[in-house]
This record gives structure tokens, sequence and C-alpha cells, in this order.
């Protein structure tokens, strides 16, 4: 990511910034743009900073108060959880003194033998597979939806954002109330209705709690498509169609990727976000049934804070941020790519 | 260069990490415990915190020099998780009223709780005196004691008198002494439509659970029996796989429902009317009054049984080594737990403090409220869940065999809890 | 066609709303039902059954003004640190070159990759043992006052806008303060907004941490009151659920109403207006 050598930034910069080359091809409303984007001569004393430093060390104090506000609240408590992987550890009183000897990769070894662990994350794996799609499609299609809408936009918009900011207690309820096995949705399916019944039934359970966390969550992703969509200037969007193109043509060249580095955005969240998915299944069904809506946030809560294994929550955990940042870094790369 | 940096950073991690785990020194150890101001927590429910401030009143009005302060904090799931990281943070109060005995080993592995009997001459015997043999059921494996028994909730079969006349059963006498005939109620109660469902126990997979459906009914099966004693599971004995093959058929037959409950899943299905059945706690009469119109019998058993044993469902009272005066903690716990105070606790929230006298401290007050006399009779032979270590581990390992063969209504369940009941006995020893 | 299209679209918007709504409405007719009614007609309104008796069974537990102060004070707090340190490190991440900014990207999704579960007893030990905040709000807002989700969204909105923009700022010879302040600032608005709207409702929400560090009722916020009532005290009353659906929509209300007065900022506040004025 940082590479060295400030040529290469350059490249991956313009990579990375993807309103590049198609909203630059077109008549965008930026004065003196291009005349200035070229590179200059600077001065050699620059030149050393910049190679220590790189090109704007204004960036090293802009994040400085984020690093170092992760780095005091963040770092002890996570670098104890790593350590607490490598060693047989579990929570004292101060001042008790318990030997911990590091175990190596036992916890690891142990956690990924066990059979609720293979089935949190196999179950995290449906999730996600329901989850993300989903998220991106409807999240983009009701936001482009509404920002073509001129009349109501103002109750739309608040109506999708009601779901987002409803404590989980209330719309639990209103699922339970709907999915139950005697509820609104067996009654209106009658003899096709699920045996068992959706939040009993093994293979129904954790798509149900996909589909719900996607419902809950639109609201957000369709707040952040908005505020792109509003970015896209209506203008290109006409020239589109006044060039022959048809509306969905038109949206496919000029709204996607005009959006792309959003719908990169929501991906990486609805992925990290998937990572901890722990309230529906913990108020819901505690898991079950027989595991199937186990989910490694679930089990970290479960091992680390109810049975007082944190050594083994911890390694859990290690392995849950290792999936999720290798996921989440390969779509990086692909939706940054250019 | 990357690389280098982020192996720095780790090693910073663990640098400012150690002091967290090597941290030592102070408060609890050693000494003459000694007097001064205390802290205490105990419930949120309303009835418990009038109880608990005017006993803390009384006191601070007579120890102006060893003040308690009193905070009220919700007895829920979460309780549990909030002491045992007060207790690792070393900010517990003194005194927790509302400790649950599953929770006490686990807070005893943290080194978080005071041995009582080492620590107070006279623990041993004000606790003895007080809750007589019902002691011995809160002892530690070492023998020790880091639990004052407080209350005593015995469990009873509550039942809808309405759902069950109109299932066509007798709502004044019900026969429901064995399995046989909670089986026929639940069928009738089903092909009358008179209720949901005949018996609706919490059926989320929480390990805690099983105090509400297995438990209570294998204790009145078995005479008393624990799941776990001597270190072996003993639910594979018969009392065990009649009480298993007993919910299996609840399950099997749809009279009980798999799902979680919308609302809330203890007392909601049968105060709604949902389930025609509830096991409960005396508790259930301030939650049922004025939605049900509701009776009491004792817990059903395999064969029919004359008296009972049931689930206790204590609440105990813990000292937490955080505690600097941890003599007046005594004293409190003491002055809280007199004649006096146990029969204010009783008349405030209908539960019965752990007294072997409690009918005769009573006696006023079961005169005028007849309904709480089962209770009261039921209450020394009410027995709680095992102290050993690893105990929710155990009960995890239960509830999965439960969900896998009972909920599901198939599946064999001598195998299933056989391998079960292997695991525990593995678990139970460390 | 174009009328057809319209009509889809609407078509589909409505049945959003619809599906975004109904569980709003349920919850505010399941606050208003003296006894619970889980049957499809419990949906619409009976009047006989309808009271007010939920709301002033919670507002009798605890005193609801203090516990939404609290709330509004610790939701300020985290709503502020979020935003100011979001809007700085994700400008940097997008625009400026220097050393070190794959490392701080690779943090940002490290801390919020990382569960809550895992952190939180190691965390309440740092802040209670040795920053001493226990019962403050400082110890409330400090987990939260960095939230990865923020910068990501900054970091994706200073993305979307074309580079040339600040390097012709640049080329004018102003300061990098000050294309900060008065270029990058302005242009990100919306994101803002987006990004106050979007973060604010986790600590308004959020119920553990702050039940973990406060044990004085006097400074517990609203979900924690509103947690401790249904948990303990909600069974005592005639309809249990309505009270804790009661509770829901107390801690619902400022939410909704705070995005409909803000929801308009955010439409008026467009790119195109922001570059050419």
């Amino acid at each position: 990511m940082t590479a060295p050598h400030p040529h290469r930034q350059e490249t991956r910069a313009a990579g990375g910034s993807p309103s590049g080359p198609q909203l630059q091809g077109s008549s965008r409303p930026v004065p003196h743009a291009s005349a200035r984007a070229g590179r200059q001569p600077r001065p050699r004393r620059a030149h050393r900073v910049e190679r220590w430093l790189g090109r704007h060390p204004f960036g090293l104090a802009l994040t400085a108060p984020y690093t170092i506000f992760v780095l005091v609240v963040f770092a002890i408590p996570f670098g104890f959880g790593v350590w607490m992987a490598f060693h047989d550890y579990f929570f004292t009183a101060p001042g008790v003194s318990v030997p911990h000897p590091f175990v190596g990769f036992d916890n690891f070894t142990a956690v990924l033998g066990d059979g609720d662990t293979q089935r949190a994350f196999r179950n995290l794996g449906v999730f996600m597979a329901i989850n993300i799609p989903l998220t991106v499609v409807l999240a983009l299609s009701l936001a482009a939806a509404l920002n073509a809408a001129t009349r109501w936009s103002v109750f739309f918009r608040a109506s999708y954002y009601v779901p987002y900011v409803t404590a989980s207690v209330a719309t639990l309820a209103v699922w339970l109330f709907l999915f139950s096995g005697s509820g609104a949705v067996n009654h209106a399916l009658g003899a096709w209705a699920p045996d068992p019944s959706w939040l009993a039934n093994k293979h129904l359970v954790m798509p149900l709690i996909a589909l719900y966390v996607t419902w809950k969550q639109l609201g957000f992703y369709i707040l952040l498509y908005l505020a792109a969509l509003q970015n896209v200037p209506r203008e290109l969007h006409e020239a589109a169609l006044t060039d022959g193109a048809g509306r969905w043509q038109a949206f496919r060249a000029v709204t996607l990727p005009a959006v792309r580095p959003v719908t990169s955005l929501v991906i990486l969240l609805s992925l990290i976000t998937s990572g901890q998915i722990f309230t529906e299944p913990f108020l819901l069904t505690g898991g079950g049934p027989n595991g199937a809506s186990l989910t490694p946030a679930l089990l970290i809560y479960q091992r680390g804070l109810e049975q007082g294994e944190p050594d083994a929550a911890a390694a859990i955990g290690l392995i849950l941020v290792t999936a999720v940042l290798i996921l989440a870094t390969i779509s990086r790369r692909v939706m940054e790519r250019n | 260069m990357k690389r280098h940096t982020r192996i720095a950073v780790l090693v910073t991690a663990a640098a400012v990490v150690l002091p967290l785990s090597a941290c030592g020194s102070d408060d609890s150890s050693g000494g003459k415990p000694t007097a001064g101001p205390i802290d205490i927590w105990y419930s949120t429910n309303e009835q418990e915190q009038a109880w608990a401030k005017t006993v803390v009143d009384a006191w601070n009005t007579e120890h102006p020099e060893e003040k308690v302060t009193a905070r009220a904090v919700p007895a829920g799931k979460s309780t549990e998780d909030v002491i045992g990281a007060a207790i690792t943070a070393g900010n517990t109060p003194c005194l927790v009223y509302n400790t649950a005995p599953a929770a006490v080993s686990a807070f005893e592995k943290q080194r978080g709780l005071v041995n009582l009997s080492k620590t107070f001459k006279d623990a041993e015997s004000f606790i003895e005196q007080r809750s007589g043999d019902a002691v011995d059921g809160f002892r530690s494996p070492d023998g020790s004691l880091y639990q004052m028994p407080w209350k005593t909730n015995p469990f009873m079969l509550y039942y809808n008198k309405d759902v069950f006349a109109k299932a066509g059963l007798d709502a004044e006498h019900p026969k429901l002494r064995t399995y046989d005939d909670v089986l026929a109620a639940a069928k009738a109660i089903k092909s009358a439509k008179a209720a949901d469902f005949a018996l609706y126990p919490p059926a989320t997979s929480d390990y805690t659970n099983s105090l509400f459906d297995f438990y209570p009914l294998y204790l009145a099966n078995s005479g008393g029996t624990q799941l776990v004693e001597d270190g072996k599971a003993t639910f594979t004995g018969e009392a065990g796989l009649q009480t298993l093959g007993f919910w299996q058929q609840m399950y099997a037959e749809g009279y009980s429902s798999p799902e979680a409950y919308s609302g809330d899943m203890w007392a909601g299905p049968f105060s709604d009317g949902v389930a025609a059945m509830g096991i409960a706690g005396p508790w259930g009469k301030g939650q049922f009054d004025g939605k049900v119109e509701f009776g009491v019998v004792p817990l059903p058993t395999a064969a029919g049984a004359e008296e009972t044993s049931t689930f206790a469902d204590s609440k105990n009272v813990g000292m937490f080594t955080s505690c600097r005066n941890q003599q007046t903690a005594w004293d409190f716990a003491k002055f809280s737990m007199s004649k006096e105070n146990d029969a204010a606790l009783l008349e405030e929230t209908g539960q019965f403090p752990t007294r072997t006298d409690v009918t005769t401290v009573a006696a006023g007050f079961l005169k005028e409220n007849p309904f709480y006399e089962p209770f009261a009779d039921a209450v020394p032979r009410a027995v709680d869940v095992p102290n050993i270590p690893g105990s929710s581990q155990v009960w995890t390992t239960f509830r999965k065999a439960w969900d896998d063969t009972v909920l599901s209504g198939k599946g064999d369940v001598k195998d299933a809890f056989g391998a079960a009941a292997q695991t525990i006995d593995d678990q139970a020893n460390g | 066609m174009a009328r057809t299209l319209r009509l889809l679209r609407y078509g589909a918007l409505g049945l959003g709303a619809v599906a975004a709504l109904l569980p709003f409405y349920y919850m505010l007719i399941g606050a208003l039902q003296k006894k619970r009614d889980t049957s499809l007609g419990g949906l619409l309104p009976d009047p006989s059954n309808l009271t007010l008796a939920n709301l002033s069974g919670i507002d009798d537990s605890f005193s609801l003004t203090t516990a939404l102060l609290n709330s509004l004070i610790m939701t300020a707090g985290v709503v502020a640190c979020t935003l100011v340190f979001g809007l700085l490190a994700g400008y940097a991440l997008a625009i400026l070159h220097f050393r070190g900014r794959g490392l701080v990207f690779a943090l940002v999704l490290l801390v919020q990759a990382v569960p809550f579960q895992l952190l939180m007893i190691p965390l309440y030990v740092m802040v209670v043992r040795y920053f001493h905040l226990a019962d403050s709000y400082a110890g409330m807002i400090l987990p939260f006052a960095i939230n990865s989700v923020a910068v990501l969204i900054f970091r994706q909105y200073f993305l979307q806008i074309p580079r040339e923009i600040f390097d012709a700022a640049r080329m004018d010879g102003a300061s990098e303060l000050r294309i900060l302040r008065s270029v990058a600032v302005p242009l990100v608005r919306p994101a803002i907004l987006t990004a106050m709207l979007v973060t604010f409702i986790g600590p308004w929400n959020e119920f553990l941490w702050p039940f973990l560090i406060t044990k004085n009722p006097d400074m517990q916020p609203l979900a924690v009151s509103l947690a401790n009532f249904s948990q303990s005290n909600s069974t005592f009353q005639a309809n249990p659920m309505g009270a804790v659906l009661a509770g829901a929509c107390v801690l619902a209300v400022p939410a909704v109403v705070l995005f409909l007065l803000f929801q308009r900022h955010f439409t008026s506040s467009n790119l195109g207006s922001a570059i050419k004025g």
C-alpha cells in the first residue's frame, strides 16, 4: 500500500480515484483542472523530506490523532487479546498470581477442531453470501429510485432510516410476530409453511437472520449511496440519454462507475459488520437450533464471558479478524483496481 | 519496512500489556477484616428495592461510622458478565445480593469471592443455624462457603384455570401428578384448541434455560439428585431418562414450542395465555395476577410422588475480595438476614428466605396469603445447581444434547445424553 | 415509457417504505396496547385497548429526563470525536501521500474488524483501573470516540472528488491546512451529515458498555435505564411487552426527530453548488 517510490504512489493514487477516467473524459465543470495536474520540478530538500515522509507529510499530522488514539485505547486490549490466545489464561482479580503458561498454538488447534467453531464460521459464510450481495443491490436500486424521485422524497428517506435507528428489541419482536410458527407469514403460506418453522429450522434460521440484518441496515447503506448519487451530475446522465443510450445503459455507463467507490465501501463495511453479527442470534435463538445460528462473535461471547475461557475466545477472535481482513483486502483490491 | 513497523507495533503493545496481567499488590489479602463504609448491589426489581432501602436505612442510622452505600443493579443475564468484569478490574462492591449459585464457581476461579468459612469465625455457625442442611448444597469443592444462602424460590407447576375448563379438564383439582397425566391434559388442551401450547419453557439455546425445563422436573423425579454428583453426571439413570423422554414427547407432539417466544420468554407464554401451564417460583404470582386465572400444583413425576423435590432457584449473597471493610460487610449481611428482615423480605417480595424455620417466621404472612403455603412447604426440599468447577461448560454441553434430541422431538435420547454425560464427567473434573 | 418507469419507481419505493415502516408502526401500536394482541387483528388500533399506561410505567421507574440528558451528552461526545478524527484521517488517507498511509489504513480496518466482545474486559479493566473513568462520561465515550466507519466514509467521498480540485488549490499556493478548511470540508458536507446520521445511532442504542461503566443510576444513559426497566420491572406491568415496546419508542423517537431535522440540509448541499460557489 505504501510504496516508498513516489511515482508508483502516483499511479496507485490515480487508480484509487475511480472518478478519474470516466469523468475526466466528459466535460466536468472543474476549472483549470487538467492543466495544473502535471508534475513540476521541486527543490532538492523537499525531495529528501518526500523520500522519508512522503509527498504530503501533513497527512501524518492529520492521521496522528486517530493513530495515537487507537494505540492508546485499542492497542493494549488487542495486544492483550493476542497474548491471551497463546497462553493458558483466564481473568482473575487483581493481585492474584496464577500461572499462565505459554501454550503456543494449542488454543488455535483446540478451537479449530471444535465442531462449534466450524459451524459458526460456516454460518457466517452463509450469512455473508446472502447479506452482502443483497445489501448492495437493494441499497443501490432504492437509493437510485430515491434520488430520481421528486415527490415524497423526505417521507421515503425517513422511512428507510427508521429500522436502522429502532432498537433491536422492538424490530426483533416484529420479526418474531411475522415469522413465528403461528405468525403472519406462515398464515399466508398455509400448507407451504416450512416444517419445522423458520426459527426452529436449521436450514432457514441463518438465511432469515441474514435477511433481517440486511433489512435493518439498509437505511444506512441507502444513505451512503444517496450522498454519493447527489454528487453525480445530472447533466452526465442526461447527456448519455440524449446520445441514444437506454435508461439501463445510462445507469450502467454513468451512475454505476460514479458510485463505484461507495459500492466498494458498502461491501467493505457489510463484510466487516457481518463478522460481528451477535445481537440477533443472541436475542433470537441463543445460537440454536443446535448451533445452526451460532456466529463467531456469539461464540466469543459464550466462551470468553459466559464460560470463562478468554484464551479460547481470543483464538477464535484472531481467526475471525484474520479471515475478515483477508476478505476485506481482496474486496478492496478487486473494487479499487481500475 | 512496512512489516518492521507492524512488528514494532505489536511489540509495543505486548510491552504495555504485561502490566495489566502482572500488576499486583493490594487490598484483598491478609490481616483481620476491618470495619468502615461499604458498597452493596441489589436487584432493581421494585419490591426488592423497597426492602433493601428499608434495611440499609435502618443499618445506617445505627452505624454512622460504617455507612452502607447501596446501588440497584439489574438482575439479568448480563449482570454476571458485569460482575465478572468488575472482579477483573477490582471494583466489585462488598456484597452482591442476587448472586446466582450457578455463577459462583466462575467467580471463585477468578478469586473474586471471599472464603467466608475461613475469614469469619462465626460464619459457619450463623449460616448453618439459619439455613440448615440447605447449606451443604452450596459448599464449594474445598468444603468452604463462598456464598451466603439468602432466598429460595421453589418452582411449582402453575396452570391456567380458564384453559383447563375450556378443555374439559378439572380446573380446581386437575390431575397433574404423573407425566402421563400432563401428556393427557396437553392432548385435551390441544384438541380443544384451548391454548396454543401446553407448556412453553424458554426455547433458545442459552445454557441457563435448562433450569426452567429439564432440571426442575428431574429434581422432582429423582428425589433431589443434582445434575452432577461426586464428579459424575447423573441424568443417564432411569429418573433422568424418564424426564428426558417426557420432554421429548412434549415437543414431538407439538405440546411445547421449540421457538423463541416473542416477549418475556420466562413468564410471558403463561401470563399471555399462550401456554396452559408454566413452571415458576412464587414470584410468578406477582407477574400472573390480573392476567390469567391460575392454580398451583407440585411438579409432576413419572410415577407420581407424594412429596416432590424441586428446583430452588436460589439467589445468594456473595462477598467480594475487593472489599476493604470486610468486617462491616459481614456484619451487615448478618443484619440483613435477621429474623425480622427475612420476614420483611417475604412480605415485601413474596420470596422465601432460605431458613429452616421459614414456616414459623412466615406464619403470619402465610395465614394471610394461603397461596404461598405449598411453596413454603417445598422450601426444605428445594435443591439448587451443583457447585462444581466448569459449571457453565457442563450446562452448555447438556443444553446442546437437549437442542439436538429433545427440542427437535426426534433422535435417541439415551445415546445423545450418554455422550453428553461422558463429556460432562470430564468437564466437571476441571 | 417514462411514465411506467416512474410508476415502477414509486411502486418499489412504496413497497420498501411499507416494509421499513411496518415494524415501527407495530412498535407504536404495541406500546399503546392495554393488553397484548399478537393476532393479525392486533395491527389495527382498537380504541378500547389503547392506553398510555405503558409509558407512565417507565416514567415512574426512573427519571426520563436525566437518562435522556446522559444519552445526549454521551452521544454528542462520541459524534464530535468521530467526526473530527474521521474527517482528518479520511481526508489524509484519500488525498495525501505520506509514509505509513497503508499502515494507517490497515489500522482503520483492523480496529473495525475486531469484535468488541473480545476487547471488552481488558478495555474495561484499563479504563476503570488505570484511567479511573468509572461512572464518568469520558469513560462511556472513550471506546466509541473513534469510529472506522466514519473514516471510511470520509475517505470514500474524498476519493470520489476529482483530485484536480486539490491540486489546483495547491498550485494556487494555498497551505494544506487552508485546503482542508476551505476546499475539502465544504465539499464533503453531505458526507459529514451522512457520517453523523449513521454513527450517532451506535452510542445512542449502546447498552453493554455504558452498563459496565456506570453503576450510578444518575449517570446512566437511556438505553441502560430502559434495559434495567425491561429486564427487571416490566414483567410486573400490566402489559410487559407493551412496556418494553414503549421503552423502544422513547429510545427511537429522538433519533427519528434528529433525522427529520437534519435531512433538509442533507439535500440542499450538493457538489455542483459547492464547486461553483
